[in-house]
């Protein structure tokens, strides 16, 4: 990773026709740190991360990703920045863990690595020479691959949406040294989470009204 | 180059993999052609037809059952991403072309395999015999690629509305229909052996397709992101 990227919003606001789910909404996210998204259900932590990610359009605001060497990433190569894991992103139920993570690799132009995937698939705790489809998986098997998926390439933001559900407590301690050795590596994450361990990781916070 | 290629290509064995592990695509068009052919042939049949209307009433047939077979399944590849919640990782994770790449050659490839059991099927069962075999051949190629260009874009555009099944064949008739008109033209002139009929027509749906592909190319990033 060189030198990172830092995510800036200012005054964002959504509203689905007459309904404003937040406003007036501020932060920054640097390199190497935690950015903790919470508030009450329904306050918009969810809408935010996808707002913060370019898949969704602010009502109002502006977001940046700045690179840390000067230098503003433009809105259409976020992706190529960014990794994510969303309770509402699925995975292809039909393929197996490999093959999803044969696809996203592909897609994302670093061609297929078997080893480093391999790799990352024991890292998470999955059998990488399991070929049960991952609709077959149970929620907690399908969180970790999700994980996998959004590590994947290495991204300078990684935002994580409740990371922590349907992991078991050997799985969110697991969760709790990827989100410290990211960090360490100078990955910008943001979390939005309500549970108060994972809040605990933040080094910054921002909290949505309910 | 080659890495468009091999991302487009990713999406192309990803859409064929899960379909061939699901077949809802393949079943919903192979039931529907082979439901519309046997009511065409059962009611209809090769023998009556005038001898001079059969050109171009069988050749209008076999375009109509391959439309409407299409509209059962060619919509799947995105409604599906939308159902099962994997757009927006898609979305983050290729970009918009090599989506709208990969899709294409997916429908494409049904398409093909659609036609490819559709067509002698229609042949034996109506008697459909065209002359040029060459000029037939050539507006299958045409009209389906221009098919399936067009109903990728249209997938695209209603993978997010609520009352999709209905959606895709309202806006797809309307970009379908000068499509339709030339191909029959061309398949009527193929099948009475009229070379100038089959470039007559081969033109106009080449063209057709060309523009649908141009636009998809340009229209496609904004459809897909927002």
């Amino acid at each position: 990773m060189v030198g990172g990227v830092r995510v800036e919003f200012e005054e964002l606001a959504k509203r689905f026709d007459l309904r404003v789910v937040f406003r007036g909404v501020s932060g920054r996210a640097e390199p190497g740190s935690v950015l903790v998204i919470t508030g009450p259900n329904g306050s918009g932590k969810s809408t935010l991360m996808t707002i913060l990610c370019g898949l969704v359009r602010p009502t109002r605001g502006t977001i940046r990703y700045l690179r840390a060497g000067g230098g503003e990433v433009p809105r259409h190569a976020w992706r190529e920045h960014l990794g994510i894991v969303a309770p509402a992103m699925g995975l292809y139920g039909e393929l197996d863990a490999m093959e999803n993570l044969r696809f996203f690799s592909t897609v994302r132009g670093l061609g297929f690595d078997e080893e480093r995937c391999r790799a990352l698939l024991r890292e998470v705790g999955l059998d990488p020479d399991r070929t049960t489809p991952v609709a077959g998986f149970s929620t907690g098997m399908h969180q970790r691959l999700k994980i996998a998926q959004a590590v994947l390439h290495e991204p300078e933001v990684l935002f994580l949406d409740e990371p922590g559900s349907n992991l078991d407590p050997a799985g969110q301690d697991w969760l709790e040294g990827l989100v410290e050795r990211q960090r360490e590596g100078g990955t910008t994450v943001i979390l939005a989470t309500n549970d108060r361990r994972e809040m605990e990781w933040g080094t910054e916070h921002v909290a949505l009204p309910g | 180059m080659w890495r468009f290629l091999a991302e487009a290509g990713a999406v192309f064995v990803k859409d064929l993999r899960t379909e061939f592990r699901t077949r809802v695509a393949l079943n919903a068009l192979g039931l529907f052609a082979v439901t519309t052919l046997a009511a065409v042939s059962y009611t209809i049949g090769p023998y009556r037809i005038a001898e001079a209307d059969r050109p171009f009433l069988l050749s209008a047939l076999l375009w109509i059952v391959i439309f409407f077979a299409s509209m059962a399944g060619l919509d799947r590849s995105f409604v599906k991403e939308e159902d099962t919640q994997t757009a927006p990782l898609l979305r983050l994770s290729a970009s918009p072309l090599v989506v709208w790449a990969g899709k294409l050659a997916f429908n494409l490839a049904l398409l093909a395999v659609l036609m490819a059991i559709l067509v002698p099927l229609y042949g034996m069962l109506m008697g459909f015999r065209p002359v040029s075999l060459w000029g037939f051949a050539g507006i299958l190629a045409a009209g389906g690629y221009t098919l399936a260009v067009t109903t990728t874009m249209v997938a695209a555009i209603i993978a997010r509305a609520m009352t999709r099944g209905a959606l895709f064949s309202v806006l797809s008739l309307p970009l379908l229909l000068p499509l339709l008109i030339f191909v029959i033209q061309g398949t009527r002139a193929a099948a009475e052996g009229s070379p100038e009929g089959v470039m007559e027509a081969l033109r106009a749906v080449i063209s057709l397709g060309g523009i649908m592909t141009i636009l998809s190319v340009v229209l496609f990033p904004a459809v897909w992101h927002e």
